[in-house]
């Protein structure tokens, strides 16, 4: 973990004035200053064991203090020069994952005592709902690997992300109660935890959902779907055909003559244009196969007529092309009007054909051809 | 129902009942209860460790008698509804010397690993080392084979840096750590644990017989150890500053002699 973030831990712990956790490159100076409480009392009588008899003893009580300036002041037995290995779980090695899980652990526990201080946990079921959505950013496994500086496996990963799930949420909840110190004391300890990519996908996330929820249609009502078949790419917009204004007509509607008839009064059936690569359909397609194959899924919409349709499309041939376009419209038709999904699914014309050319193969003259077989 | 009016006389004769009766009856506070987040927050000294709280964890139960190690007998009560009983009246004073030891190892600035590879053991460890500040170790999901006996392997850089050699490390569990028992015995590291009655004694060199499935008798060991532990780490800072008094004094009686001297 970063030493910002351990500094920030610091911090968090000293502003709730807790104990910290004893972790990678932290001494526990409170053993001898003794600031929480003083050291406990040597009441127990001291038995040494057989072996450490034979050992160099520290006697340093008063009546055995030497004062003679030649033999050498007492001093504890020479140990091995060498400091000792600065974290309590250098053992496994993987200190700083471990440590970083207690440290975790630590925050997690304090975040928690403060909001129950601030009676905001436990939260009512109905409040946990209306939270903001958990937004998460957090490195992947690999990246989290070089953060922890330890191989991480699934299950090493998972508890690692967990525990930081649980303080975003403690940070979520004390964001809303406008609580912005634990807030930040949070947000300093699990910043260390993301990764540029993981901003990336959760920037990616959100606009996904942003025009998810903003609708298919942009701003002037247009739908744009792409559609793909064997290695055609067809891109669609489609847009309502704007309905024509009958003043005119209603006043003729009204009078019911003899001598009018129903063809007369009634307004023309409505016509849409489709366009192909800024060409009329009939004329980029002269096979009737392939106009069949796009307007198909406006026919079993039952909106032939109600949206013009503007396609680019790219790559294959003439059948390829027309079964892109055909997609993409079946794609759009359902971005207007969405009840026809159904209809359009029972129909498998929402389907993106998978078929592509499969490979000639060695041996082979084609994909299946084999050669003429010889007996001899 | 009608209340009784609130007037002065049912105030003072209120006051008057409650004040009698707080000279009788329960002195109990919530400090003064028993919780059980006690054997792990407020563990007990070695000299205050009595028979009733290891009977009370449940350090007395040992396992099926079939499953029971013959070299386990000395330290066994008996049996009882098919489990061996391990005799705490000799467990006590084991306990007391695996925390003078570690006291001692303490004292004379010793490394201390605590090996707790069990999911509820992780807490204890970890506590207990801290009680030991610089000194204490823990290691709670597996012993690395070769932690000691391939450290260049393993540690390369640190095995030029710090000293690795634990000078003592404590098994909560020590049927499933094997391995580091043996590296131990190989690189003659004394070991004391819990042993259990399925467990040789002679597996390790201070023996702790009690029961090593009960996360409780775990709290209570690792717990009596490791305050014994900071007793000893407390006495050699105590140690360390009045041998810099002394030498204090012997530095400026010399100074004064050899001024006399000159």
């Amino acid at each position: 973990m970063a030493t910002v973030g351990l500094r920030a831990f610091e911090m968090f712990a000293s502003r709730l004035s807790c104990r910290l956790p004893r972790i990678h490159a932290f001494t526990l100076r409170s053993l001898t200053t003794g600031t929480a409480a003083t050291p406990p009392p040597l009441n127990s009588r001291f038995v040494p064991p057989a072996s450490l008899e034979t050992m160099d003893e520290v006697e340093l009580e008063g009546d055995q203090v030497d004062f003679d300036v030649s033999s050498p002041p007492h001093r504890p037995r020479p140990e091995n020069r060498r400091p000792v290995p600065p974290s309590p779980a250098f053992y496994t090695a993987r200190s700083l994952y471990y440590d970083t899980l207690v440290q975790l652990q630590a925050a997690l526990s304090l975040s928690r005592r403060a909001l129950r201080a601030q009676h905001l946990l436990p939260l009512p079921p109905f409040a946990l709902r209306a939270l903001p959505p958990a937004q998460p950013a957090w490195a992947n496994k690999a990246e989290m690997s070089l953060i922890l500086q330890a191989p991480l496996t699934a299950r090493m990963y998972k508890r690692v992300v967990t525990l930081l799930k649980e303080l975003e949420q403690c940070e979520r909840i004390a964001r809303i109660a406008d609580s912005t110190e634990l807030e930040d004391a949070i947000t300093d300890i699990t910043k260390g935890f993301e990764s540029k990519k993981g901003i990336q996908a959760r920037d990616t996330r959100i606009r996904a959902r942003e025009a998810k929820e903003k609708g298919p249609l942009d701003k002037y009502g247009r739908s744009y779907t792409v559609g793909r078949r064997k290695t055609s790419t067809a891109r669609v917009w489609m847009i309502e055909v704007q309905k024509p204004k009958d003043d005119a007509s209603v006043p003729a509607a009204n009078t019911k003559s003899i001598l009018s008839s129903s063809s007369a009064t009634t307004p023309p059936p409505p016509t849409s244009i489709v366009l192909i690569n800024s060409v009329p359909i009939s004329d980029y397609f002269p096979l009737p196969a392939d106009r069949e194959h796009v307007v198909r899924p406006l026919k079993l919409a039952g909106l032939l007529g109600a949206f013009n349709v503007f396609a680019l499309v790219r790559g294959g041939g003439t059948s390829g092309q027309s079964g892109a376009i055909a997609l993409a419209v079946a794609k759009g038709c359902v971005a207007h009007v969405p009840e026809v999904e159904p209809i359009l699914k029972k129909a498998k014309l929402l389907r993106r054909d998978p078929r592509m050319v499969e490979r000639k193969k060695t041996g082979l003259a084609k994909a299946r051809k084999r050669y003429t077989w010889v007996k001899r | 129902m009608a209340l009784r009016p609130w007037t002065t006389a049912t105030r003072c004769l209120r006051r008057q009942r409650s004040t009698f009766l707080n000279q009788h009856g329960s002195t109990q506070t919530r400090e003064k209860t028993f919780q059980p987040h006690h054997t792990l927050s407020r563990p007990l000294a070695p000299s205050h460790t009595t028979l009733s709280a290891l009977v009370a964890a449940g350090a007395h139960f040992g396992h099926t008698t079939s499953l029971m190690n013959p070299n386990f007998l000395p330290y066994s009560f008996g049996t009882r509804a098919g489990l061996t009983i391990i005799d705490l009246e000799q467990t006590l004073p084991l306990l007391r010397r695996a925390a003078s030891l570690v006291r001692a190892v303490a004292q004379r600035n010793g490394t201390i690993i605590f090996v707790g590879t069990r999911p509820d053991l992780q807490d204890t460890i970890q506590r207990a080392s801290e009680r030991l500040g610089p000194q204490g170790y823990h290691i709670g999901e597996r012993w690395l084979p070769g932690a000691l006996t391939n450290r260049n392997q393993l540690f390369q850089e640190e095995s030029h840096q710090y000293r690795l050699t634990p000078d003592l490390v404590v098994f909560l569990n020590p049927l499933a750590n094997m391995n580091a028992i043996r590296e131990c015995a190989i690189q003659h590291v004394p070991t004391t644990g819990i042993i259990d009655s399925n467990a040789d004694p002679r597996i390790v060199m201070y023996p702790i017989p009690a029961n090593d499935d009960s996360p409780r008798t775990a709290q209570i060991i690792a717990g009596v150890l490791s305050v014994a532990g900071r007793d000893g780490v407390v006495a050699r800072g105590e140690d360390q500053k009045t041998y810099q008094h002394q030498a204090h004094r012997i530095l400026i009686k010399q100074a004064l002699t050899g001024e006399g001297n000159s």
